[in-house]
């Protein structure tokens, strides 16, 4: 394990990498928490049960649906899945977020001034 | 992303709560077993690895709309319980409250009657106008403003506006009788023209309103419009009453048209009949064409406004054209800068300076605010004492992490319920109130509403919230602030230093306003006393008046009336109780007579005013109303010799220097008999109880003729023993009545007759002293529920202090010394603002001024020592508890 250390996550980032993870494909909330702990190289380190307002949230929002299933070891699980407003939403909130992650960059003095 | 999607996710979370807990449950477990399985993790790291399971079902159900609910039934739990922990502050903080709004109610309704809301029943009153003319030659040359008339200057304003038929011009008779003589029920008439209907849209229930070809001047067409209530109550309600006559006075009327029950005229009595201007009836002396009478003034004018009509502009042409009409009208003595001006159609809000019933309204929504004022501040107090004792709750609250601004709105929250609580009280109170009001001081005016209707209702509502809300924002702000570790540590003595200054604040402010009230109320006391202690001349509480009046034509020939009245007078005399019978021929204080007289030398004019006048009487008058006899004796009953007896300012002004006695008074003409003056009687009164001059009299026996044509004596006046003087009356009643059939009959004591002098100091003394014992109370009470918090919280001082050897007195008197000082601070604020404020009342005293050092002196004491008792009572029960007790106190 590299010994980054664990950043903040930016509220609202959260339910981002949900929504990216399940727009891969429905998954259950271990598995989720899993992808986005492997995808950061454990940078972001999301603490397991910060998942699940974030999720419900998601639910609320009804960016995301949830249904009973079972999981491929026969356990019964809660499995995710994006909605298609989800996925426009998701859309819409990468760009913004390559808007902002571009302008620090600039800011920065990594990028070029386009 | 709309709000309908997750809908159903949100709504299943709420209506199935148990279960989505269930779900989440499993959702956890599955969690941890599968992170247990892939990190090979022991059960208890995987569970350290995904936190506090807790803490993510409250937040997740925090989001949810139970979750909100949650917060709404927590909420109303703490609240509920708040209310019961204690009763009695609960209970006091509602009862003032409720009479600090309740008075406001009251008061507001009657309020809003006179100055905020139009006539009922007229179509779009902001469109309508009244007329009112500035006169300049009056005969004091003070400049006066009114809405009356002539039908000439209507003539004018009428073509000043371009369009006559949008102008009515009317005037209103609320004294007159129905059917024939005086002896009939009341009925208000209102003669107007026929553009009356047109111009304010009045609703017609049944028939129809006259027309022009009704209202030709010089013609009676005998038709008249009858109210609502007036067809219900005399008509009987009929159904087809159109065709029906009424007689009014000595005229008969044809019913063709009954109004809607909405409409009862423009004016605050309630109007039975509208009748032609053309057949209004004018005096004889007016002529045939009473209308071109230019200096008959008894009409008033409303207009329908046309958009287009500019005020200033038509202010200034109407202006100009009443001028030259005066200038014609009047050449010598023409008013030529009489102006003229438009207001709206609530009276009370005309360029007039205000009646004195609008003024007596106007004082009464001032003492009701300040009230309102006494009863807040009082709330506010009692509201922080109870948070302050409150502290730890709090503060253990806002530890676990309640959040700032829930607890504040729970706070408000509190506040305002108990407001609510008040405020339904209040609107019982205020609704008693108001029709208790209305009775003592407005009976005379015709109320369209109950005492509680929606306007009401509404600004109690109104009042109810914002008292609720400045009840509550102060102490719930202090409370969200405090000293956490303070606070919470159990051994905790000091209170913030904010609040005993907001807290001492209040009661200066309760103190400061208290006084203000009871300075009035005293003032006011104090000038009804004087004023009705004055000496009158007359002993009033002895002397039954009787008084007869006939209807123009109706009385009997002289020689009958007086043979009638002489026999009442005899009958009288047999009656138990009374002790004198006496006639003459106009009301003491009512009125008088005057004629030329001739003393040997000179005449009547050569005397300085003011002039002497006369009264007829019969010999007993001067028994019978008390008058001192100062010198020589009254009229004798022997008709043949011609005697006056004079009063005391009549034998100053007219012999100074000399003994009036044997003096000669010729009466009219320089031949006349020689009238003797055979004594002298102390002044009395001529028409006022307050009279800055005394009017000089003199007496002449009723029936003595030669003077010019005396009238036979209606006026029957009879000395009653003390205590029998309201059965005298009634005998006295019942023999005119009986005596002088369909005629207008009355009698009562002097006193009675004279109240409506005496109402505008009793009506001061009344609300003044109402709302000054009220405000009184509710400070006192105030004061003595913090003086007992603070001392109750320093129970352990003091168990230390007198463990140390303190007297008990000492200490009560320390605690006495504080609260009497805080509120001395108030009183001597009061005191400087009733001193500014004193030239704002003057007007209304009589015999005391508004700076009067006894007044205030009495005021500051009474309220001081009251302050003291509500110190000293917890003062001295805390130091009677036992020191060991004390000490041990937490």
């Amino acid at each position: 394990m590299s010994p980054h250390r664990r950043s903040e996550l930016v509220p609202g980032t959260l339910e981002m990498l949900i929504l990216r993870t399940l727009s891969l494909g429905p998954n259950h909330g271990y598995a989720i928490a899993q992808h986005i702990a492997k995808l950061s190289d454990d940078v972001l380190q999301v603490e397991q049960g910060s998942l699940y307002p974030a999720l419900e949230r998601l639910l609320s929002a009804g960016l995301v649906k949830a249904a009973w299933g079972t999981s491929p070891t026969g356990r019964k699980a809660r499995h995710y899945t994006i909605t298609a407003s989800g996925r426009k939403q998701l859309n819409a909130e990468v760009s913004a977020f390559d808007h902002v992650a571009l302008a620090i960059s600039r800011v920065l003095g990594r990028a070029e001034p386009g | 992303m709309s709000w309908l999607d997750g809908l159903g996710h949100r709504l299943r979370s709420l209506l199935f709560p148990g279960r989505r807990a269930e779900e989440l449950e499993d959702e956890f477990a599955f969690h941890i077993e599968q992170d247990e399985r892939h990190h090979r993790l022991d059960a208890a790291r995987a569970r350290r690895r995904f936190g506090n399971p807790t803490v993510r079902r409250e937040e997740i159900r925090a989001t949810t709309w139970g979750g909100r609910l949650d917060v709404i039934r927590q909420d109303i739990g703490h609240l509920r319980r708040a209310a019961f922990r204690d009763p009695g502050a609960v209970a006091l903080i509602v009862v003032t409250l409720s009479l600090g709004i309740g008075a406001n109610a009251a008061t507001f309704a009657v309020f809003d009657r006179a100055f905020l809301r139009n006539p009922a029943g007229v179509h779009e009153p902001d469109g309508i106008r009244r007329f009112w003319i500035e006169h300049t030659r009056t005969g004091d040359g003070v400049p006066f403003r009114g809405p009356h008339l002539s039908y000439q200057m209507y003539q004018v304003l009428a073509g000043a506006t371009g369009q006559p038929g949008n102008v009515a011009l009317f005037a209103t008779d609320f004294a007159l009788h129905l059917g024939t003589g005086l002896s009939g029920p009341r009925v208000g008439a209102v003669y107007a023209t026929s553009s009356y209907a047109q111009v304010l849209g009045v609703p017609i229930a049944q028939g129809r309103f006259f027309g022009p070809s009704e209202d030709r001047m010089g013609e009676d067409a005998g038709v008249v419009v009858v109210s609502h209530r007036f067809w219900l109550r005399h008509l009987q309600g009929r159904s087809a009453p159109l065709g029906d006559s009424i007689t009014v006075g000595r005229r008969r009327y044809r019913v063709i048209g009954v109004m809607a029950p909405e409409f009862i005229g423009l004016d605050l009595r309630a109007a039975d009949l509208w009748i032609p201007l053309a057949a209004m009836p004018r005096s004889e002396a007016a002529g045939p064409r009473w209308w071109e009478q230019p200096a008959d003034y008894p009409f008033r004018a409303v207009a329908r406004w046309p958009e287009a009509l500019g005020k200033p502009g038509f202010e200034e042409r109407a202006t100009r054209l009443m001028r030259s009409y005066q200038r014609e009208t009047f050449k010598q003595s023409a008013d030529t800068l009489q102006r003229v001006f438009v207001g709206p159609l609530i009276e009370a809000r005309g360029p007039a300076p205000l009646g004195q019933d609008v003024l007596i309204m106007a004082r009464l929504v001032g003492v009701s605010v300040i009230v309102l004022l006494i009863a807040l501040a009082n709330v506010i107090n009692l509201l922080l004492i109870r948070s302050e004792a409150r502290r730890r709750e709090i503060a253990v609250r806002l530890s676990l992490g309640i959040g700032r601004v829930r607890l504040v709105r729970l706070l408000i929250l509190e506040a305002l319920v108990l407001a609510t609580i008040a405020g339904i009280g209040a609107t019982a109170l205020g609704g008693a109130g108001g029709t208790v009001l209305r009775r003592l001081l407005f009976s005379f005016v015709e109320w369209t509403e109950p005492a509680l209707d929606g306007r009401v209702a509404l600004f109690t509502v109104a009042i109810t919230f914002v008292a609720g809300l400045l009840a509550g924002i102060p102490p719930a702000l202090q409370a969200s602030r405090p000293n956490l570790t303070a606070a919470l540590k159990s051994g905790a003595r000091q209170g913030g230093r904010e609040r005993a200054l907001l807290q001492r604040g209040l009661v200066v402010a309760q103190a400061a306003l208290s006084v203000i009230l009871l300075v009035g109320a005293a003032l006011f006391v104090t000038s009804l006393r004087k004023v009705r202690a004055l000496d009158l001349g007359y002993e009033t509480r002895r002397l039954v008046v009787g008084t007869v009046e006939h209807a123009d034509g109706d009385a009997p020939a002289a020689p009958a009336f007086e043979a009638r009245a002489r026999d009442v007078a005899t009958r009288m005399a047999g009656v138990p109780g009374v002790e004198v019978v006496a006639r003459t021929s106009i009301m003491p204080m009512w009125g008088y007579a005057s004629t030329k007289f001739y003393t040997d030398r000179d005449s009547a004019e050569s005397i300085p005013p003011p002039w002497p006048v006369y009264v007829s009487v019969t010999p007993e008058y001067f028994d019978a109303v008390g008058l001192r006899v100062v010198l020589g004796r009254t009229l004798s009953s022997d008709d043949g010799t011609p005697e006056v007896v004079i009063d005391e300012a009549m034998a100053r002004g007219v012999w100074p220097g000399r003994s009036p006695m044997g003096q000669c008074l010729r009466l009219a003409t320089r031949d006349a008999p020689c009238h003797t003056v055979v004594g002298v009687v102390g002044n009395s009164r001529l028409s006022y109880v307050i009279e800055p001059e005394t009017t000089p009299r003199y007496y002449v026996r009723l029936g003595q003729k030669d003077i010019g044509g005396t009238p036979p004596g209606p006026v029957i006046l009879v000395r009653a023993r003390p205590g029998t003087a309201a059965l005298v009356a009634g005998e006295l009643r019942t023999e005119l009545t009986a005596a002088f059939p369909g005629a207008a009959i009355e009698a009562s004591t002097m006193r009675d007759r004279l109240n409506s002098e005496y109402r505008p100091w009793e009506l001061g003394a009344i609300l003044f002293s109402m709302s000054g014992v009220l405000a009184l109370v509710v400070a006192v009470v105030g004061l003595y529920s913090i003086v007992a918090y603070r001392v109750k919280r320093r129970t352990h001082e003091f168990g230390i202090r007198i463990a140390l050897g303190a007297m008990a007195a000492d200490v009560i008197a320390h605690v006495v010394r504080s609260g009497v000082g805080t509120v001395a601070v108030g009183v001597a604020l009061g005191l400087a603002i009733s001193l500014a404020g004193g030239r704002l009342v003057s007007s209304m005293l009589f015999g005391v001024s508004a700076a009067n050092p006894v007044v205030l002196a009495g005021v500051a004491a009474i309220l001081l020592a009251a302050a003291g008792l509500a110190a000293a009572v917890p003062a001295w029960r805390a130091a009677r508890v036992d020191p060991a007790i004390a000490l041990r106190d937490d």
